[in-house]
Formats: C-alpha cells, structure tokens, sequence
C-alpha cells in the first residue's frame, strides 16, 4: 500500500476545514478540552441530578415519621440566601476576571479571578457555620432522612466548590508565572466554566430544597 | 518529547529522542499511546474473562447434580456475585473500550486520543479497580449479594464482611475510569477527526462507540450516586437503603437500572459496531442503510434511558408504570431489527468470505435475535411475572452477552488480530475455536430457558431432584466444560500465532477502513501525513477508485481520481505537517491511579485508624503524580518549553 | 366478506386455545411439565399468562424462522466460491428500510395490546376476597390470616399456605428483613416481598392441589431454602381447616412419636431456659416467641426448615440437634448449635419436644400432590 492519504470521492464533499497535525481546535471547530469539559459538565449534572431526587423522593416521605425532622424548620433561608447571593457573586466576578484576561488586565483580572476564589472560601465557610448550626440543633446525617439526604447531597456541592475553587487557584499559579502564555484565555475559561457550573447546581438546589 | 520528523516521500524514521525513553516493560507502564493502552485493556480484560469462567465452571460444577454439595452456599453466592460483576464490568466494558482504544484513533486518521494522560488514568484505575475487587477475597470474602446489589441486604447488618465495601470502592474507581475514557472517546470522535471525516462519514465502529461514550456519561452517575448512598449508610448510619429508618428499598433499584439498563447496551453497542465491519468487509460490500445503522443505534441508546423499569415488574410499580416501561422495551425491537436486516442485507448479493471473524460476525447475528426475542417476552409484565428471578432471563442475558457480546469480542478479536500483533492467527484452530464455542454455548444456556420456563429460581446453590431441572442442568454443566476447551483453543491460538504465526501485511482483509492503510502493526505515530479522506470508505476507494464512485447517496457516479490525487497533494501541502508531536511517556498517570487505590483502600477501613494514614498516603501519593502530570502537560505546550 | 362478530370472537378464542394446547403439547414433550412448571396452571392469574405466552411463542418463532432462514439462506447462497469477483457495491434501499421498520412495530404494536390486556385482567383485586398476608423473613414465609384466629385475632401459620378451590384470595405482601420474592409457578406470577412496601396480588385456584413455590429474588446465603407450598382445599375441606386452626392445639396425652412424651415435650417447650419459646408460639400456650415461624398445628406442615424437607419426626430431630448445618445461615442455627444442645437438651429432651410438636394436627383431607 502507498501512502494512506489518497482517497477518492466527489469534490461536493470536500473538507470545509483543515485540522492541523496536533490540533486543540478540531474537527469540530471546539478546543478539545473545552468539548471534555463540557462533557464532564455533562456527567456531574446527572449525578447532582440523582443526589437531587433522592431528597425531593425520599424527605416529604419521611415526614410522617416520629422523628422527622422538618426542612421549613430547620433550614434556615436567610442565611442560606447570603450564601447564594456570594456565590452568585463569584460567577460575575468570574465573567469580569475572563472579560479582564481578554482584554489582557492582568492587574483587573488578578482582583476579579481572587474575588472569585474568596467568595468560593467565603461560601464554604459559611457552610461549614450552617452545618455546625445544624449540627447543634439536632440535624445529623443519621437523625433523621432530612439530614441524610441533605447532608450528603450540600456536602458534595460543597466538595465540589473546593475543587472548584483549587482548580481557580490553580491556574491563577500558571497565569502568574507565564503571563503571556497564549494559553491562559482557555485555562481560565475552562476554569470558569466549571465554577458557573457549580454555582448553578447551587441555584437548583437553593430553588428545590430550600425554597420550594 | 518524541519528534518526528515529517518524511519526503519516504517512510518516517523516528529520530533520537529529546527526552528519555523507557524500554521494555518500563514502556508499558509510561505509555501514553493509545494503541499500547488498548492493548493493556484487552489482555486484562482477557484474564478476567478467564478468572469470570473459572468462577462459573465452579457454579456449573455445583449445580451439575441436584443436592449437590460442592460448593458451600456462602462460597457459591461469592462465586454467582463475582462472576457477574466480573463479566460486566471486568470484562466486556474494558474489552471494547480497549479494542476502541486501538482501532477508533486509526479509523479516524488520529494520531492519538484526545487527551494521552487521562487515556493512561483511565486504564490504571480500571486495572486497580478490578483488582481491588478481587483482592476482596483475601479480605474476608467476597461480596455475596448478585451482581445488581439489591439494598437491603447490602446493609451492614445483613452483609457484614467487607465485600460489599471491596465491591463500592473498587467499582468506584473502574467507574471513573470509565467516565474519563468515555469523554475522552466524545472529545476524540469529535474533535480529532481527520480532514474530511465528516460525522456521516466515520465508519460505524466508531458511531456506535460514540453512542456507547454518550450512554457512559449520562449513565454512570445514577449507579456513582447510589453507590456512595450506600457507603454512607454502611458507614455513617445514614438511611438512605434502610427501610427499618425510613429509607426506601426501591430507591436503589431504580439507581441501579437507571444504569443497568443503559448498562446493557453499552456492552452491545461497541459489538454491533464491530460486526458491522465484519460484515462488510467479508462481504465485500459496503454496510447496507449506512444511515439506518448508524440512527438505529442512536435511537437504541435514547430509548435505553426509557426502559429500566423492566428489570422491576415485579416490585409492585402499578399497572401504568409497568405497561409504560413495557412499551418502551418493545419498541427497542424495531431500531433492533433494523440493524438485524441491514446486516443481512450486508451479505445479501455479496461475496461472503468465511474467515473465522465472519463465522463469529454471522453467529453473533444468529444468536443475537434469540437473545432478543427472549427479550421481548421479558418485556411483556404479565410473561415477565412468571420469568423474572427464573433462569429464563439468566438464558435471556447469556444469549446477548455471551452470544451478542462476546462473539462480537471475538469477531473483533481476529479481525484486527493482524493488526495488533503484525502475525496472523491460525485460521484452523480459529474454525476449530468456532465451531467448539458456538456449539458448547447453546448446549449450555440453551436448557436454561427450559428450566426456567419449569420454574427454576436463579442464584440457588442447589435445588432437589424430580422438578424436572436435573438433565438441563446436567447438560448445561457438560455444556460449559466444553466451552472451556474452546477457550483454550482460543488462548493457544492467540499465544502461538503471536510467536510464529505468518508475517500479517497491512491490509489482510482487502478492508475499507484506515486502519488498513497503516502498517501491521501501527508504527507510534500511526499516520506519517494525516489521511485526507474523501469518502466513507476512504481505503477501499483508493484501491478500487473506478468501481464504486456512488458511495454517497445524492452524488453521480463519476471517477476523478487524477484531479482528486491534486487537490489532495494540496490539502496536504497546506497541513504544515513539519514534525509530529507525541505526548512523552511518563509513570504520572499511573502514580495518580496508585494514589486513589490507596486512598480507596483508606475508604473501605474507614472505621479504623488505618482509614486515615492510607488517606493520607493515598492523597500524598496522587498529589505527586498531579504535579509531575502538569509538569508533563506543560511539555507539549509549544509556549511553555520555549520559557 | 365480513366475519360475523360471535364467530371472530370464536375464531379469536379457537385460536388461542389451539395456540396453547399446541405449546403445551411441545412443552411436555422437552419435559417442560415439571412440578414448578409455568406452563401448566392451576389457577386464574398463571392460566391468563400461560394463554399470553402461547401467542408471544409464536410470533416469536415465526420472527425467529423467518429471520433466522433468511441469515443462513444468505450465508450459504453467497459464500465465496472460486468465481466470484467483488460484487455490485449496493448501499441500501430506503424503501426496503422503512419496510422493515413498521414489519416489528407492528409486531410490537401486537405484543403490546396483548400484553396490556392481560395486564388488565391480572391487576384486578375482586371484592369478595380471603385476605392473607404473607411475611418474607430469612428464610422462611409466614402466613397470616387477618380476623381468622381465636377472638377475631390473625391466624398465623408457616411455610404452608391454605387457600380455598374457586375464591379468590387477595395476598398482602410484606418483607420483614430483606427483598424477598413470592412466586408460586402454577398459580401466578411473581410478586416482591420489599421492607418499607406493602404490595397486593390475588389469584384463584381452579383445581385443589399442592403447589410447590419459592423464594425467587436473592435474599442472602440460604435463599436457595426458602420455599413453601400453597394448599389449595375445596371449600368445605378449607372450612374444616379453618374451623380447626382457629381453635389452639392440645397437648397429646400418651406416648408419642420417637418415644417422646408430648406433655413433657409441651413444657419444655414453654420454658425459657430451653430457648425455644423465646422465638417460636404456639397458641394457647406460654410459648409466645414472634422471632420465628409460630409452630401452632405443627404436625401438619408437610415441610420443617422452611420447606426443604419433608416433615418426619427423624428430620425434626435431625434438626434440632444441628439447625445451623442443615440450612446454612439461618438464626436459629446461630443459637442452638451443637455444643449449646449437648449442654442443655437430652436424647429425651429432643425426642419430647419432637413428641409434641409432631402430636399437633389438623386433620382434612389434603389433595394429591399435585403432579
Ligand atoms: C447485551 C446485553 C443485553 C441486551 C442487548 C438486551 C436486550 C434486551 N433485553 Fe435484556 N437483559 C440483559 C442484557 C441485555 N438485554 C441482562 C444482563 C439482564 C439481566 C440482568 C439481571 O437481572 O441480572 C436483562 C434482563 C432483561 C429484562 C428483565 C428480566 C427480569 O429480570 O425480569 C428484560 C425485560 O423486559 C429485558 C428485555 C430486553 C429487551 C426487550 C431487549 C431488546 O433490546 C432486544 C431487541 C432485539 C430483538 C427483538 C431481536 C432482533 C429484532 C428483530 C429480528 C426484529 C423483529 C422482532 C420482533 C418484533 C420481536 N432484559
Ligand atoms: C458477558 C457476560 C457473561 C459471560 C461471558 C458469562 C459466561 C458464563 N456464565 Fe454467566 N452471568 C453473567 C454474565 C456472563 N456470564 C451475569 C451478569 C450473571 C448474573 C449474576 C447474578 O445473578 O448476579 C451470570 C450468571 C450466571 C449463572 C447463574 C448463576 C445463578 O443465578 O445462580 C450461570 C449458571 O450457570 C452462569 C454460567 C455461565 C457460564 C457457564 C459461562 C461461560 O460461558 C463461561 C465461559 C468461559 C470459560 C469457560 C473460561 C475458560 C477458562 C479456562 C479454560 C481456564 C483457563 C485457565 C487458565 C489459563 C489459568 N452465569
Ligand atoms: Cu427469600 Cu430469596
Ligand atoms: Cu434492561
């Protein structure tokens, strides 16, 4: 066999693009790590998706029990409402920190992109007061189904927040040390999808669990 | 950072590395490259296949003779357990993700995957999560529940030995191995398609592992989920599982099937993408309905989301639920169906070449619509009520799995054998391997759909004599020793065909396919120029340009070839190709992997203080491997190794 | 022409019945007539799916023959022979393609108005039913009949269920430790026992009987012994039984089985340090245990250990001296082993308590095991 590259077909059908030998953007006009990210984006909401119906199934079930433990009681809204105003917060400061890298501010998109990562901190902390709070009242993850099921479903959120938030860190390191890095936009921007992502499984949850 | 340089006209001659290279079995364990990972994948799939049979030679050993006692009921649950879990996850799931490994890249005209260093994690984490599995049995038993791991009895109290935990933590980590690898097959289909291998043109192999990587991702996160619900409960004393504090029963089945389900087709769908080749190829035609085959299996892989209920008619759902979900499971039969006749139709007015992968390609059809059928009377609430828990659907998923997926494996198997090992393999003792397995497997599960229908419960160590169960049984036993030697045969013809087998050429088969295009086997880089493809079958039009120009529905049947061979000289002068890049070898990925199986380890002993120093070490160990993974990744940034 | 409708409803019916009597014809020809068989059914509910499967047989068959036929028709026809070249490259047939998509719909579509048919009919819970509740444990059934004991109280029993020829009885179903799964092959399909769930099945039988059922769903290391029977009695034979079950046993004066003394059987029984009243009850009696089977008319349960053996005062024996070896796993076996009887039971012991609990009866008239 010759060289595996001659093909025969009808011109109609010629490549509308070309991919270069070691491509990030491909075939699909996306950088790859962007269509990975995505898809992993993907995955993670079908598992918050299964962590999610668990509690909406199983709590209101529950609540006939002798030691039920009631959301509307126990679950505070303002203080969790402060919790999701940051970390609402922090997807804004995000955009700003990506919009500052385009425009190539390392001086803004330092603020914005630390903004972003202590308003994560700030989050987890607060989290880790309400759980306490919790705690102390009574709520554990073996009282009672509420605190099953809640607990292990705002402790993977809060999990993930923290990876989130070192994935952040993380490239803040890379974009400090090669400030010119043709790179950069796309570690931040992958980066930053992720932590919208995360703050918008923060949103379901805020919406279903202690709103509704 | 390996580079070669760009051939003038002649073939590529790897120049002296730039940075260390491993040799020998060092190269194994640092390899990046997606053909040797596919390879690593496929023998272990292949010895767990051996370890799984031997499980079930035991069980058919048991239950040869009524009363039998040669296996303690605790031993057998084990064995039932481990076999099942073992064949799915172990074994049929790495298989064709390691075939996909291989031949995907190639069929594509890729020089790698997508993402080399994750493709590395995800066959560490596989590995190690197979062996932390088995491992279980060194550490008080192995888990002894069946392979769907029904809560209650997974609870604590009535599993207390550490295989359940063996069973989360271990599956855990084969399951994150199997997410990365399915993004990384999404990204790599997508994105590294070579230049004109548009969507509608990618053979079906790779269509139906898309579909299979798409399942993989949505999936897996149901059965995720469940799994640490129950590692909490068995653990932390929560209730998700645990009717006794209001948690519920059911929940976990329908986390499990919502999986399970998806589960299924993803051990088929791989399949059917290889006997499409097959078939093709052997017939010396092209795929008959292209389009059909490739949107039935899309629509298979959207209804399987549907139908999950059907492994639950028994649980008492309601009449509506139930009739719901039976609907849907029939409707399967007719994207099923479609995919049967298309095949058919492949070999119809061809010219069929009975080579071992075509007897298997043929069998796997024939088999397949038994296997289907039994489906379709599962599928039915009323039939399904006498059938479920029976061996009838132990029958049932013997017929798709071993005679869907596993012929398929083994099709798939000696068709790219050539390829793999650069040898043929022996086409008589492959006939001979046929004709042993093919027989041997239907006097083995063929029975069971009798005893079944006679009312014999499945997952029973034993049973009495005089329910008219004892010949089936006895014959199924017979039946599966058979089997047996037809494995052997397999092993033998694999092993002494690697050592002398004859020298294969590049393309054995006369095959469509790029993959033929390349060496036997592969050089590192696979392609010395990135292929430019024109057509679905961008090999066999080369080779054959004024026989079939037609190949694209819509387009005149014309033959261009001198104009076509310009224009290609130009897309290929404007690629740049000046040298290839390919990701170094590196022991990261494999340092990661380590470091979760000891943090996994930590898990399991989470009670004790052992938990903590294994977490500790573990975390420590994959922080190490994270880091060297940067530095690595920072190797093939062209911005970064010029600072 | 246009078929009358009586005579397509006949037509309709003549079909089935031929349907079926011709599987069951194949069926006992492989031997598929066992005791456990589905396709040999002595009640409503197995009878309507047996009448289901026989249609599902059949299309299935045809698919499969024609299909099949097809496939190795082609192989053979187009195998490569020493003349043939490459052949025309044909790449399909969108008219052949939407063919051969309606041909399985529309077998589906058959399938499916089948199915929900008798889906229908199978989920019907008739009004004038004998309610029996029916409790999973590891590894034994228990059997309740609600309002039907001394004082209105329930009726328990184990591993033996009666039921009355002809009445539909509505089953209530309850697991009390781990998913089990109740299936009695000749009367009806299955149903899961599920901790948390109550679930509801009925059925009726047509013909008395003694029909063989299991365990089906994996329930743990004897799953594979946990069976029981359903006793299927005329009605006034089930009268009888009632009346009988309903009224607590007496203790047999005289000599008993094995030589053992039922009266001395009766109180070591009762007592405490013997352990076995603090599980078991037999009623009017100071055993009162509700961790096992209630053993109230023991003498008349055709099987002991939860179905697996045949109830014979040597196998009763053989069984109190070592539960735990002959099922597996089970709890008694966990208390009473061997060593813990030699400390605290005689030979006489076991042969009194054997005595007594053998010397319980019901007497009716049960029906030929069934075939
Ligand atoms: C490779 C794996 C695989 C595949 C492909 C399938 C395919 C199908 N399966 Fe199977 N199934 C399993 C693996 C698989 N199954 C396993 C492992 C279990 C048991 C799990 C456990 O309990 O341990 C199981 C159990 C199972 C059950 C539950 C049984 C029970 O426990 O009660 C049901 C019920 O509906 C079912 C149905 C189907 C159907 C309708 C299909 C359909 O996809 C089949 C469609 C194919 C055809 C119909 C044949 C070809 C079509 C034609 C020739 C067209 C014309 C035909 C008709 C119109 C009939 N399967
Ligand atoms: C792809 C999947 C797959 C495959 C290939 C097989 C293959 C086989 N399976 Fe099964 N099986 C399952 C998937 C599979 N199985 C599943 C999911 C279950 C359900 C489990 C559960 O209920 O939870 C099950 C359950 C199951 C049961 C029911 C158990 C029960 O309900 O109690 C039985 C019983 O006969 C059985 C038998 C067999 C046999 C005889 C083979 C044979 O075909 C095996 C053939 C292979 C060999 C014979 C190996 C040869 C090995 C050698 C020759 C040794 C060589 C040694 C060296 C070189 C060192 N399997
Ligand atoms: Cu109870 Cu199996
Ligand atoms: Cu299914």
């Amino acid at each position: 066999m010759s060289a595996p590259t001659t093909t025969h077909g009808d011109e109609s059908h010629a490549p509308a693009h070309v991919a270069p030998a070691h491509p990030s953007v491909g075939s699909l006009g996306v950088d790859s790590r962007k269509l990975g990210v995505w898809a992993f984006i993907g995955s993670e909401t079908l598992f918050f998706a299964a962590l999610i119906v668990i509690y909406l199934i199983n709590v209101p079930v529950n609540m006939a029990r002798a030691d039920a433990q009631d959301p509307k009681e126990l679950l505070g809204i303002a203080f969790t409402s402060i919790l999701a105003a940051i970390l609402l917060a922090s997807s804004l400061t995000m955009v700003l920190a990506l919009a500052a890298s385009k425009r190539k501010d390392m001086r803004q998109f330092t603020i914005w992109h630390l903004a972003t990562i202590g308003l994560g901190l700030c989050f987890l902390g607060g989290q880790v007061y309400e759980f306490t709070h919790l705690y102390e009242e009574g709520l554990t993850l073996s009282s009672s189904m509420l605190g099953t099921t809640f607990f292990v479903l705002t402790g993977f959120h809060g999990t993930h927040v923290a990876i989130g938030a070192t994935w952040l860190f993380a490239t803040w390191l890379k974009v400090r040390k090669y400030p010119d890095s043709p790179e950069n936009l796309m570690d931040i921007e992958l980066a930053g999808l992720y932590w919208h992502f995360v703050d918008l499984v923060w949103v379901a949850i805020f919406t279903l669990i202690y709103l509704i | 950072m390996a580079v070669i340089e760009r051939p003038h006209g002649g073939v590529a001659t790897p120049q002296a590395p730039v940075s260390k290279e491993y040799m020998g079995w060092e190269s194994w364990l640092t390899t990046v490259d997606h053909k040797k990972i596919g390879i690593i994948y496929m023998v272990a799939a292949f010895i767990f296949f051996l370890i799984g049979g031997i499980e079930a030679l035991l069980m058919r050993m048991q239950l040869g003779t009524p009363n039998n006692t040669f296996l303690s009921p605790d031993v057998y649950n084990q064995m039932m357990t481990m076999h099942g879990t073992t064949m799915v996850f172990l074994v049929v799931m790495p298989f064709n993700v390691g075939l996909a490994n291989y031949i995907v890249p190639l069929m594509i005209g890729a020089r790698d995957m997508a993402f080399p260093r994750l493709n590395a994690l995800s066959v560490w984490l596989f590995l190690f999560g197979g062996l932390m599995l088995y491992f279980s049995f060194m550490a008080g038993g192995a888990p002894a529940m069946g392979w769907f791991a029904y809560a209650p009895l997974t609870m604590k109290q009535f599993s207390p030995t550490f295989g359940v935990d063996y069973w989360i933590i271990g599956l855990l980590l084969t399951g994150v191995a199997s997410i990365a690898g399915a993004l990384n097959f999404v990204v790599t289909i997508l994105n590294m398609r070579a230049p004109g291998m548009s969507i509608n043109r990618m053979p079906l192999f790779v269509w139906m592992t898309l579909i299979t990587a798409f399942l993989l991702v949505f999936a897996f996160p149901s059965l995720t989920a469940g799994q640490i619900a129950l590692f909490f409960d068995r653990h932390f004393e929560t209730r998700f599982f645990n009717p006794a504090q209001g948690g519920d029963a059911i929940l976990w089945m329908h986390l499990f099937w919502f999986f399970g389900h998806p589960e299924v087709y993803i051990l088929i769908l791989p399949t059917m993408g290889i006997i499409s080749e097959v078939l093709s190829t052997f017939s010396r035609k092209p795929i008959f309905g292209y389009a059909f085959v490739a949107y039935s299996g899309v629509s298979i892989g959207f209804l399987g989301f549907l139908v999950w209920s059907h492994h639950m008619f028994a649980v008492g759902l309601g009449p509506l639920a139930n009739a719901f979900f039976a609907a849907a499971s029939m409707l399967i039969a007719i994207p099923t169906g479609v995919k049967i006749f298309n095949w058919i139709a492949t070999m119809y007015l061809g010219t069929i070449d009975l080579k071992t992968p075509m007897y298997y390609g043929i069998a796997f059809v024939a088999m397949f619509i038994i296997g289907g059928i039994s489906g379709i009377t599962l599928a039915s609430p009323p039939v399904n009520l006498q059938q479920t828990d029976s061996y009838y659907v132990v029958a049932h998923f013997h017929y798709v799995l071993f005679g869907g997926a596993i012929f398929g494996i083994f099709a798939g198997l000696y068709y790219w054998f050539p390829k793999f090992t650069g040898r043929m393999y022996n086409e008589l003792l492959g006939k001979i391997q046929f004709w042993l397995t093919f027989i041997s497997f239907n006097v083995t599960f063929f029975p069971m759909h009798i005893t079944g229908t006679n009312g014999m419960p499945r997952r029973i160590y034993t049973y009495e004599a005089g329910m008219g169960w004892d010949l089936y049984n006895l014959i199924s036993t017979i039946g599966s020793f058979a089997m047996a030697v037809g494995v052997l045969v397999l092993v033998w013809n694999a092993i002494t065909s690697v050592r002398n087998g004859a020298i294969a050429p590049n393309d054995p088969w006369d095959g469509a396919s790029l993959e033929w295009a390349v060496p036997s086997p592969p050089p590192a880089h696979n392609f010395d120029k990135t292929p430019i493809v024109y057509s679905r079958r961008p090999l066999w039009d080369i080779k054959y340009p004024d026989l079939d120009a037609a190949h694209e529905i819509g387009t005149r049947a014309i033959s261009r070839r001198e104009r076509m061979e310009q224009e290609m000289a130009k897309m290929g002068e404007q690629l740049g190709e000046d040298h290839i890049h390919l990701p170094s070898q590196t022991y990261n990925p494999l340092i990661v992997a380590f470091g979760l199986l000891v943090a996994g380890f930590g898990a399991i002993y989470i009670a004790t203080p052992f938990a903590f120093i294994a977490s500790l070490i573990g975390l420590f160990i994959m922080g190490v491997g994270i880091v060297g993974w940067v530095r690595d990744s920072h190797k093939d940034s062209p911005y970064l190794v010029s600072h | 022409m246009r078929i009358p409708r009586h005579l397509a409803k006949l037509l309709k019916a003549g079909l089935l019945a031929a349907a079926m009597l011709s599987l069951a014809a194949c069926a006992s020809a492989v031997g598929l007539d066992g005791p456990a068989s589905t396709l040999n059914s002595a009640g409503d509910q197995a009878r309507r799916i047996e009448e289901l499967m026989a249609p599902i047989f059949w299309m299935g068959l045809v698919v499969f023959i024609i299909v099949e036929g097809f496939l190795v028709y082609t192989v053979i026809r187009f195998r490569k022979r020493a003349n043939s070249g490459i052949p025309a490259q044909v790449h399909g047939n969108t008219r052949i393609e939407i063919a051969w998509t309606i041909a399985p719909a529309l077998i589906a579509v058959v399938v499916s108005v089948l199915t929900f048919r008798v889906q229908a009919a199978n989920a019907v819970l008739p009004a004038d039913s004998l309610y029996i509740t029916a409790v999973g444990h590891q590894w034994w059934f228990e059997f309740q009949y609600p309002e039907q004991g001394a004082d209105g109280q329930p009726l328990l029993t184990a591993s033996d269920m009666y039921i009355p020829v002809g009445k539909s009885v509505i089953i209530t179903l309850k697991g009390a430790d781990v998913v089990h799964n109740f299936w009695v092959p000749k009367l009806a399909g299955k149903t899961y026992m599920i901790p948390g769930k109550v679930n509801y099945m009925s059925f009726t039988a047509e013909q008395p009987g003694v029909y063989l059922a299991a365990c089906s769903e994996f329930c743990g290391e004897a799953h594979a012994l946990m069976r029981f029977r359903v006793i299927a009695l005329p009605a006034d034979e089930f009268a009888k039984w009632l009346s009988q079950a309903k009224v607590p046993p007496v203790a047999a004066a005289g000599a008993g089985v094995l030589n053992g003394d039922p009266t001395r059987g009766q109180a070591l029984f009762a007592d405490p340090k013997k352990q076995c009243a603090s599980c078991h009850a037999v009623d009017g009696t100071a055993a009162k245990g509700i961790v096992g089977p209630n053993l109230t008319y023991f003498g008349s349960r055709l099987t002991l250990a939860g179905g697996i053996l045949p109830n014979t005062p040597e196998n009763l024996s053989r069984w109190l001296h070592n539960p735990g070896a002959m099922k597996p796993g089970n709890l008694m076996g966990k208390v009473i082993t061997p060593t813990w009887v030699q400390g605290n039971l005689t030979e006489q012991d076991i042969a009194d308590i054997v005595a007594y609990l053998e010397s319980m009866k019901i007497s009716v008239d049960l029906p030929v095991a069934s075939k």
